[in-house]
């Protein structure tokens, strides 16, 4: 019989988490935005993303709050891409972030075949934007480019679907970056590396 | 003996082809990784692989009693620790 612990692993390796919790993508994610022409554009005009929900709110609660329209533009399955124009709120960017920080944060939108992205760079390319990159991940080919809020957008198509062993090796990546966070020693790729020989040795993942 | 364990994945197949290639390294399966043990240094020639270099940084998935002393654009070099 198998053990509830392996029963829960299995349940977790099971590629895309299916019906082992409730969540069914994203809502919305949401961005403030002090360019809402260049937004609109951006996202209606040049991906083609339809814009598929606006409202306008009165300020209200607390003192900080400001009068603002939110709206919403259609990422697939329902989920949407939004954001926040507050009247009378002065531009704020973050100049100092640092460069690895700030590629570290973005937005990677799906895409499932490889004519799917090739349609998105082109309508880049053809709205005379900077494509920031294409890259062969390892298991994602990705562009990149910047929304007229600075905010780096990936889109990504598949180049394998996601197996049972990614699932596992996650759950064993986690566990020794855990273990190596609460250790005396000093935090390294080397010392993950070493530690998930062990949980592996140790037949963690089996 | 140190033990270069990779994701049993098809990117990295051609990572683990090379590394069990050299003179006295041993192959097993273990389920999820491929694991390739050797009783001296393992050395895996960036690009003997032929694997983009996305794959390449990211293909070493752990080390087991050795030491990463080269991982860059030319070689994967892993040594033996006590």
């Amino acid at each position: 019989m198998t053990s509830p612990t392996a029963q829960v692993r299995e349940q977790e390796a099971a590629p895309g988490g299916a019906a082992i919790h409730p969540v069914r993508g994203i809502n919305h994610m949401a961005f403030p935005t002090f360019d809402p022409a260049g937004t609109i554009g951006f996202y209606r005009d040049v991906l083609g993303l339809p814009l598929v929900q606006t409202m306008q709110v009165k300020a209200w609660g607390a003192e900080y709050q400001r009068d603002f329209v939110h709206f919403f533009f259609d990422i697939g399955n329902a989920d949407c891409l939004a954001f926040f124009y507050y009247f009378g709120q002065e531009p704020y960017r973050d100049k100092n972030l640092p460069p690895l920080l700030d590629l570290g944060k973005h937005v990677a939108l799906h895409v499932d075949t490889l004519e799917d992205l090739d349609g998105f760079h082109k309508r880049i390319e053809d709205a005379g934007l900077k494509l920031q990159m294409r890259v062969m991940h390892e298991t994602v080919e990705s562009i990149y480019v910047r929304d007229p809020n600075d905010i780096l957008i990936e889109i990504a198509r598949p180049l394998r679907e996601l197996t049972a062993a990614d699932a596992v090796d996650a759950m064993v990546t986690a566990q020794a970056l855990l273990d190596i966070l609460a250790g005396d020693g000093e935090p390294t790729l080397d010392a993950l590396w070493a530690r998930k020989a062990e949980l592996i040795a140790s037949g963690v993942p089996a | 003996m140190t033990t270069l364990y990779f994701l049993d994945a098809a990117e990295f197949t051609d990572v683990s082809a090379v590394a069990a290639a050299q003179p006295g390294a041993r192959v097993e399966r273990l389920p999820g990784y491929v694991t390739v043990t050797s009783n001296g240094p393992l050395i895996v020639d960036r690009r003997a692989t032929g694997v983009r270099h996305s794959v390449w940084y990211s293909a070493l998935a752990a080390v087991g009693h050795g030491r990463v002393v080269q991982y860059d654009k030319d070689a994967l070099k892993v040594e033996p620790t006590p």
